[in-house]
Order: C-alpha cells, then structure tokens, then sequence
C-alpha cells in the first residue's frame, strides 16, 4: 500500500466516486467525483492535532466497527494512505451549526479549508480495473445465532479490530457484556457460506483466519482455550493444511467437526452454542466467554451500481462476471477485474491476479500506443 | 429406482453436507441420543433401504421444521420423513398411537358418513350463518374438548371466542355441522390416502356454503388448506387466512379497539403458523395492541421457537415432556404470567407438561382468541 502511494506513475484518488465511464478499449473517458476533505491534501500531514482537539465524539467509527467513536474530523485508520485528515461534514459541528472550527484553529500547517467544493475529474484512460473487495454478510438475520442479541456473539472483523494493538481495547480480547477477557472463545464457520439459502458458495478464507485468531489469542493469552467448529476444513494449498497441524500442536486449538446449529445465553452471558459433534455422533452445549461467528463474503456495497455504470456484467450471486481464458477480463473489452470483486480469494490469489489484470490493462494501453506511433 | 430411492431424488437429500446443522437443532436429538436427522439421512443414502423404512425413529420427528429452516442444503427433512411414513404405512408400519389410538379411531371415523359435528355449543349470543363470504373453519376444537377433559382443555371457548372476535369484525361467518377433520395429521403421519378424501370432501362443503374467504384459529387447519390442499387440487377458489392476518389488518386500519387487559405475557410461534406459513408479526402485533398488556419475547422466537414437542399423535415419550418442560421453563423465566398460544395443540401438550412435579412456579397458558375475546368483554383478567 504504502509503495502504491510512493510510486511516481500512481495517482491515487481516495475519497472519489465514479460517476461515468464512456468510451471503449483504449479510450475510456472517465468522470470522478473527487469528494471534499475540507482539508487542503497538499498541506495536510496528519499529524492529529485537529482531531485530537476536535471536540466532536461521538461518531461511530465504521472501521473500528463501530466499537468506538471516532471524532467528525478523522483519518479512516492509523495507517491509511493518503495520510490526510477528512472532515465528516454530517458530523461536523461547524457544518451542522455554524459555530466551532476548532480544527482550524489548532491546524498549525493552515489545512482546514472549510470553502472547499467537490472537485470533477475528467481521466482519458487506456484501461480500466475493477478491484472493489467485498463486504462481509449481516449476521442478524441468522437469527439462531444470536447475533445482535447476545452480546457476545461478534464478527470475525469485530474480533480482528479487538485483537489488534491499535483497536479498540488495545489488543485485549475483551467481552461486549462487561469487559472482562475472554479466555475460551468459539470460532464458527460457514456463517452464511456453503449454504444454498444464503451464500452457496464457499468463501474461501474462514477457515485460515480462523485458525490464525485462534493463534493470536493464544499469544496474547496463555491460558486462553480455542474451539474452531467447521463442516470440512478448507486450508487448501501447499502450506495450509500445515498451517492448521500447527494450530492443533502448538496452539492446543481444538477442532469440531460439526456446524453449530444454536447459540443460546445463560446468566452470566457467557454464549452457549449447540451442535453435534458429527465424528462421535453426540448432540452437546459448549458454553464460552466468545463466540466469533466467520461471516460469508458478499460481493462489496455498490458494486451492482458500479458494474451498471462500466457496463460490466456480474455473476449470480452479484460478483463481476470474468471468465477463461482470461479470468480477469470481464465482459466489457479493455475493462479488467481481480480480487474479491470476482469471487472470494486469499491474499496470494488476489495479488497474483492484480498483475495478471495489470498485464492484461497493459497490453490494451501498449497497443494504442504502438498505434499512434504508426 | 426403491420407493427409498424416489424419495431421495424428490427431497434432493443427497445435498447432505454432513454438518449435523439437523441434528444439533432437533428438539428431539437434543434429549435422545438414538434419535438423529443426519445418521437417518446418512442411513437412507448409504444402507438398503429396509434400514430406514423400518427404523421406529421415523415416526418420532416432530416435523416440526426447525432442521430445515437452517439446512445449509435446503433439504426439508419433514418432507422427507412425510414420505418414508407414507411408504412404511404402506408396509404396515406404524408409530405408538397416543392416547390409545382415540384420536386416530376419530380422524378414520370423520372418513365414513357416520360423522356429523353438533353445533349447540355456540349459542345465541354469536353470530353466524348458513352462507356468506366467510366461513369459519372450526376444525377439530369441539372433539379436543371432549378428549382432553383432564386437561381442561376449552377447545369450544377457544372456538367460540374466536367467533365472537370475528362478530366484532362485522363477520358473521358461516359454521358447518358437515365439515371434518382437515387431514392435517393424516398426511403428515404417513397417511395420504385418508387425507385426500377429508380433503376431497372438505372443499365440497366449503363450496356449499358459496364463501370465498375461509378463515381458521388453528394453524394446522391453515396450513394444509393453504400449503397442501392447492399441491393436490391446483389453486384453491377461496382465500385461506388465519384470524390474526385479518385481526393484524384491521389494527392496521383502526377501528379494533381492545380492551385493557393488565398482564405479563410470552408467545409461543406455533410450527405451522410460524416456520410453515411465516406468520411471526400479526399475532405480535395484536398482542401489542392491548393496552396494559407487556409482550415478554423468550429467547427463542419466531423462526426459532421450539416446537411444544409432540405432533400427529404419534411417539410421545419421556423424551417429548422433556422438550415441553424446558419449554415452559424458558417461557417462565422471561417473567410472564401467561403463555399465549395461537395453536390449539401447542395448548394441549404444554398444559399436559404443566402437571410435572419438577415445575416450581406454573405459567398460565392461553389461547390467543380467548384472550381477545376477553379483552373485547372489557373483563379483567389480571
């Protein structure tokens, strides 16, 4: 990411929305609307006085998962790229109610720009990709699980931003309930996946970072107890399936073959799942502090929207649509995709079909080229 | 192809995953650990077809529902357990009757001309009428009452308050002393043929009375006229509805005022009106609607409700009161002094569980119409 931002033939334009895209392979016209900051990017250098002085709270902080607040002025996340400051205009005191700007005033580079207005961008491009990831399913309307519910029941991204030193609890893996440490924790699989009335597919990276959670968990605590609940454990590939050895020797994680099929809560809402253990035959309750359920991967918010806008088709379940013998290439010629945006991969795969659809976008912008010079 | 073998093509069971999703939600597996929708699956894919058909476990499913509404493969287990009764009746196979076999001996005797239903019970301070667009499906609410006397089961009052609830529509529905059972538990217990005929004649009087709207109080009633009757007959000519759509409606529109009824109390879905039909809301909503009145959710609701534990008067054990006592724990514990049933069954086999000895505290049970017609007579019930 950071190189993505170094690189002196990349020109990043975050905070932007596309808006059109006309044209055809070799000569795309695309319109962008690069969204006011009401900080001036050139200036900024996120050093956090403005939002550390900002005295506006209490704003769900999405990437946080909104386990804590963040304040109207912000940087997504520590570290992001480009390191700027934005203002959340909803949010915004001075924009809500004409008084505050505390920001500028604290600003010691001049940043804070409050006239700023959203810019349109006009880019002549040879080729374009598509590379928008994915969302993760809303667990609420499996409502056997409890999600919502029962407090201690959390996402697999909910778990990621607890474990982690710059999350929330500061890498402690505490309870919603009460805040007291989760020691024994359940990880379920094929919340959503693998299941014909939700997500039929499998989405192909649950089962490794459940089992690299469970291992985070038992570094930041010893005595901490892993169960991992799956169908059939996918690590597939040529380290994988060591990778969960591993987990079984030296992490002491417990693996279920089974798909819970409820959770329920006692009194001290410590989650109680239920399932059938399917290797010994025996329906059981485990009760833990953690449930962390592993959600389906759903194609990301807007790419239906998006796939409208680059005439691009997409796929049953609403992934761009790419097929052999180029498996970047979408419908539309000179229009690429890769990642989860086509369908759900690990980190190796996605890296390893950016530069196929970079060669691929390539080849497009190299021919024109080759063309004018004639 | 084995009669096994249609079976599985039809219900698509070889999409089994394996991942004991079924048997971990099972009401039944939970307390009997020789009782497991998986291995029967497994068991019918794998082994000569003998093995399933003429498992005794085939007749404990409560088809309930609850392993098919979360089956990662979309395959309805009661269906599946629906046909290889069918084919195992036909081998002359059956389940432990309850109750002695009473309630079977009256369905099989609702299939001759010896049956007609005495209708005095109504009196004249209700409404009803020989034709018209609505029509009252009693069902079997009058022969329950009989049956059920230790229980004190109400069955006329709950079919009586249902009636007055309908007169406060401004519905004056037809009864009929011809109609019979609706055949529900025949065709879930594997008995397709006598179904077909209660059916048959069923939709006969129905279409005598020339309504086009046919109303029932129990779900069952309602989801085989809705769900099964059209699977044999094509597109019914009247609607099916149950009372709380067309109560939930007209709260909607204003105009049904209920009267206070100052109490605590918990819902149970009924399986046929919840997981079968979708029906969570309306009953909800009515319940609501009464001032004074505290819904307390349990835990699990809606399409996670656990089924009261016993179905079709077939197999009901040790294991069955099991599953209703932890029921009415659950429902005890949300603090509500009543338990509000919408299914005339879910009253029975709760009420039956109610006399165990291990209960400390003894919830109230109430069919939902009863209490309406209650709140409507302003009486306080608290």
């Amino acid at each position: 990411m950071l190189d993505v931002g170094r690189h002196p033939n990349i020109n990043m334009l975050a905070y932007s929305e596309v808006k059109e895209v006309n044209g055809e392979v070799g000569n795309f016209t695309v319109k962008i609307n690069k969204k006011a900051r009401y900080v001036k990017e050139e200036v900024c250098n996120a050093c956090g006085d403005c939002i550390a002085k900002c005295p506006m709270k209490k704003v769900p902080d999405e990437f946080d998962m909104k386990l804590r607040n963040r304040k109207a002025i912000y940087l997504y996340f520590s570290q992001g790229i480009p390191a700027i400051a934005t203002i959340d205009k909803e949010h915004c005191i001075y924009f809500q109610t004409g008084k505050c700007r505390v920001c500028e005033k604290f600003c010691q580079k001049g940043a804070i720009d409050f006239e700023q207005q959203d810019q349109t961008l006009n880019l002549n491009v040879g080729a374009v990709i598509l590379a928008t990831g994915f969302d993760l399913l809303d667990p609420s309307g499996l409502t056997q699980y409890g999600y919502g519910r029962i407090k201690n029941v959390i996402t697999g991204l909910e778990y990621e931003r607890l474990i982690n030193a710059t999350g929330p609890t500061g890498g402690h893996l505490l309870r919603r309930s009460d805040e007291k440490s989760a020691k024994r924790v359940a990880y379920l699989q094929c919340i959503g996946s693998r299941d014909l009335n939700n997500c039929s597919y499998c989405s192909h990276v649950c089962c490794m970072y459940s089992i690299k959670d469970a291992m985070l968990a038992k570094e930041h605590d010893p005595d901490s107890v892993s169960y991992i609940f799956h169908t059939d454990l996918r690590n597939v590939g040529k380290w994988f399936q060591k990778y969960e050895i591993r987990g079984k020797e030296e992490y002491g994680i417990n693996f279920i073959r089974g798909r819970v099929a409820e959770i329920t809560e006692d009194e001290e809402q410590n989650p109680i799942v239920w399932y059938e253990d399917t290797n010994t035959h025996e329906v059981r309750s485990r009760t833990v502090d953690m449930v962390v359920l592993a959600t389906a991967a759903i194609p990301s918010k807007g790419i239906k929207e998006l796939a409208k806008l680059v005439g691009v088709k997409t796929d049953e379940y609403g992934f761009i649509k790419t097929g052999l013998p180029f498996p970047t290439d979408t419908s539309v010629a000179g229009v690429f995709a890769c990642g989860f945006c086509i369908a759900p991969a690990d980190i190796p795969e996605s890296v390893a079909q950016a530069s196929a659809a970079a060669s691929r976008a390539a080849e497009v912008v190299f021919a024109r080229k080759a063309k004018k010079r004639a | 192809m084995t009669e096994l073998g249609k079976i599985i093509q039809e219900t698509k069971a070889y999409y089994c995953l394996e991942c004991g999703i079924c048997t971990g939600s099972c009401p039944i597996s939970r307390y009997d650990s020789t009782y497991s929708p998986r291995l029967m699956v497994e068991r019918a894919l794998l082994l000569p077809e003998a093995n399933t058909i003429e498992d005794e476990h085939v007749w404990s499913c409560l088809t309930c529902g609850t392993c098919g509404s979360r089956c990662p493969s979309a395959i309805e287990y009661r269906g599946f357990t629906r046909l290889v009764r069918d084919v195992a009746r036909g081998r002359g196979l059956e389940g432990v009757c309850t109750h002695a076999g009473t309630i079977q001996a009256m369905m099989e005797l609702q299939t001759t001309n010896l049956f007609e239903k005495d209708l005095s019970w109504i009196g004249e301070d209700l409404k009803v009428s020989k034709t018209g667009e609505y029509y009252y499906f009693i069902g079997c609410l009058p022969q329950f009452e009989a049956i059920f006397k230790e229980l004190h089961f109400d069955g006329k009052e709950h079919a009586r308050s249902t009636i007055k609830v309908l007169n406060r529509l401004g519905i004056e529905p037809v009864v009929s002393s011809q109609e019979k059972c609706c055949g529900h538990d025949f065709y879930w217990s594997g008995q397709f043929e006598g179904f077909k005929e209660l059916a048959r004649y069923n939709l006969e009087v129905i279409k005598k009375s020339k309504a086009d709207k046919i109303v029932f109080s129990c779900p069952e009633g309602y989801a085989a006229f809705k769900q099964i009757y059209p699977e044999l007959f094509g597109k019914l000519k009247f609607e099916v509805l149950h009372i709380t759509e067309l109560i939930a409606a007209k709260i909607k529109k204003g105009g049904f005022d209920l009267g206070e009824v100052g109490c605590k109390v918990t819902y149970q879905d009924p399986c046929r009106l919840g997981r079968f039909s979708g029906i969570y809301e309306e009953p909800r909503e009515i319940l609501k609607s009464i001032p004074g009145l505290e819904l307390i959710e349990m835990p699990r609701n809606r399409k996670e409700a656990v089924c009261c534990g016993s179905s079709t008067w077939i197999n009901c054990s040790r294991v069955n009161k099991r599953i209703q006592l932890e029921r009415l724990k659950e429902a005890q514990k949300t603090g509500a002094e009543i338990l509000i049933t919408a299914c005339p069954k879910c009253k029975i086999h709760l009420s039956c569980a109610l006399k165990d000895n291990d209960l400390d505290e003894k919830v109230e049970i109430k069919d939902l119409n009863v209490l309406l017609a209650e709140s409507l007579g302003g009486k306080d019930i608290a």
